[in-house]
């Protein structure tokens, strides 16, 4: 714009102004609506009463993790550190609460307050849409179930007296770390999504989520009761135990709490269970979006 | 190439045929898509926008194919829903400019832009206020930015005055107006208020049950019929008698006779003196005497389909 004459402080309307700057796409719309779920999924740009929950649970897992790394390369030898699956379990019951607490934010008032039809009249497919939402809560997840055992990594790391020989022995661990943490947000987050969107508010949905793994929880300690037989079967009532399985299953490492142990089953059962876990969440989502009317 | 374009555009549901045969071409320029509740106008947007397959029939909008090309097609353009569609725990600003990226501009134009838009539908101080607590009026305009912000090519406004006070209403037609004529943006908006109509749009596009009416500039909705309206105090069928006597084309109905201007070889405003001459003689006072023009509502009263098809 070209300097005006008018005295400074002036107000006045320069008129509309056409945009010929670049426009991204669907690359660009899906990023959009990451970016903002990720934000949404630990109350960012929102009162600092919706932070208390997902912050609170980010803290409550990083804390022993914390604690225990600074304990070790401060002081030494005086406690051993957590094994990295023992911790993924130990702070397991954070992970409900985190999906039933930021699931709904995400998914539930676009649906209900018909924000959809705006979405997809931008260059985007349903699809599209509910795919950036499952990457946002994935990612927001990974926060828990990958971050602190990463600390926990790096805690056993620097404790070593050597530190490349402290890596050489760790560093065999790292797949399985990452696949652990990767599979327990992407199934949480599925689960946690399909749910939601057959809420209509999110109270609703964030007592459905937390229903579901309560139910599971009790379902599967009645069935421990049972004795042999049903017993076994008690884990595949628990959404937490059936990742903690497939996590055995594919990484290895028992955890002497978990009903995995307890129960005399094949390990692969529990890949199997997760898989299809992963695929009734995904096709709740693919066909409650595609049947939302523009 | 024209704006828009449809050839031959059929919807059929189960049971329902929500477009019969559309085909139409519409020239940039603020088009009003008018007709009664369920005539078919938010489906033709929807399938001009790709978001629905149509049955049969072809249609282009900026020469792309919303069948196949919906994602190019709904970068350029803006929609506005008749219903409610805005969050209520987050501000009009966050919300546009979220909007905005969601139609692929990148974060700064996203901002910008924003502000920009919002100041242009009149929402200043308050668009930091969650937008739970707009009144109607706030909220239209909200919808109306986020259809605005990314600076379509074509606007679909549909229903844009629903829920307006006499005040709002004039706002938003006003508004229309500008982004048609002042920002140079093609407005489709459609309506079932004829009236509002009229005020905003130059090209008229009337449709009723799923078939087209007419399309047309609106001039030419609203030209002179070459017919007399005359209004009396009582009632004037003998006054109507009393002109065909004289040889005039004219129908008495209550107090109102319509008679033809020009009738069989007299001069035209012939009929004048006989209409004073004869309410004279009959002693009727006469209450108005107007050159009848065409009222947007005669397209849809019974028959006008027939007589106006293009």
């Amino acid at each position: 714009m070209s300097a005006s004459p008018e005295p400074v402080g002036t107000i006045y309307d320069i008129g509309y102004r056409h945009y010929d700057g670049p426009r991204l796409g669907r690359r660009g719309a899906i990023a959009a609506i990451v970016g903002a779920g990720l934000r949404a999924s630990f109350g960012l740009g929102r009162s600092g009463r919706s932070k208390i929950i997902p912050w609170g649970a980010l803290v409550l897992a990083l804390i022993p993790a914390g604690v225990a790394v600074a304990v070790r390369v401060l002081v030494g030898d005086l406690i051993d550190l957590y094994s990295y699956s023992n911790y993924l379990w130990g702070i397991g019951a954070l992970f409900p609460i985190f999906v039933a607490a930021q699931a709904p934010e995400l998914v539930v008032n676009d649906m209900r307050h018909r924000v959809l039809p705006l979405y997809f009249s931008r260059p985007i497919g349903r699809f599209d849409y509910i795919t950036a939402k499952l990457a946002a809560l994935s990612l927001a997840l990974l926060a828990l179930t990958l971050l602190p055992v990463l600390i926990l990594f790096a805690g056993r790391v620097l404790a070593a007296e050597d530190f490349a020989a402290g890596l050489g022995d760790e560093i065999g661990a790292l797949p399985g770390i990452l696949g652990s943490g990767v599979l327990h947000a992407v199934v949480l987050a599925a689960l946690g999504l399909a749910i939601c969107s057959l809420a209509a508010r999110r109270a609703y949905a964030a007592g459905a989520v937390l229903a579901v793994f309560l139910i599971g929880g009790v379902m599967a300690g009645t069935f421990q009761e049972q004795g042999r037989g049903l017993a076994d079967l008690a884990p595949l009532f628990n959404p937490l135990a059936i990742l903690d399985g497939a996590r055995q299953w594919l990484f290895g490492g028992v955890v002497a709490e978990s009903p995995v142990a307890a129960a005399d089953l094949p390990l692969a059962t529990y890949g199997l269970a997760t898989v299809l876990l992963l695929g009734v969440s995904l096709a709740i989502l693919a066909l409650r979006y595609r049947r939302v009317t523009t | 190439m024209p704006l828009i374009s449809t050839r031959a555009l059929t919807k059929r549901y189960p049971g329902v045929t929500a477009l019969d045969g559309l085909s139409l071409e519409l020239e940039p320029g603020v088009i009003g898509l008018v007709g009664a509740n369920g005539a078919g106008k938010s489906t033709l947007i929807k399938i001009l926008l790709g978001l629905l397959p149509q049955t049969e029939g072809e249609a282009r909008v900026l020469d792309l194919d919303p069948a196949t090309q919906g994602a190019a097609i709904r970068e350029l353009v803006g929609y506005m829903p008749e219903h409610d569609c805005l969050p209520p725990d987050v501000s009009a600003t966050e919300f546009v400019a979220h909007m905005a990226r969601v139609s692929g501009l990148p974060s700064g134009a996203a901002r910008e832009r924003t502000a920009d838009v919002l100041r242009h539908v009149g929402l200043y101080e308050e668009r930091y206020r969650p937008i739970g607590g707009y009144s109607t009026g706030m909220k239209q305009r909200v919808k109306l930015a986020q259809a605005l912000v990314h600076d379509p090519r074509v606007l679909f406004l549909d229903e844009p005055t629903n829920g307006l006070d006499p005040a709002g209403r004039d706002e938003m037609l006003e508004l229309i107006e500008r982004i048609g004529n002042e920002f140079g943006i093609a407005v489709i908006v459609a309506s079932h208020l004829l009236g509002e109509i009229e005020r905003v749009a130059t090209w008229l596009v009337a449709i009723d049950a799923g078939r087209l009416l007419r399309t047309a500039p609106l001039t030419s909705f609203t030209e002179r019929t070459g017919q007399l309206l005359i209004e009396t105090d009582e009632p004037a069928e003998a006054l109507a008698a009393r002109l065909v006597v004289r040889g005039f084309n004219a129908q008495a109905d209550g107090r109102t006779v319509v008679a033809d201007l020009a009738s069989h070889d007299r001069p035209e405003f012939e009929i004048y003196d006989a209409v004073r001459d004869e309410a004279n003689s009959l002693g009727l006072a006469l209450v108005r005497l107007e050159q009848r023009r065409h009222q947007l509502e005669d397209l849809f009263r019974v028959g006008g389909a027939d007589e106006r098809v293009a």
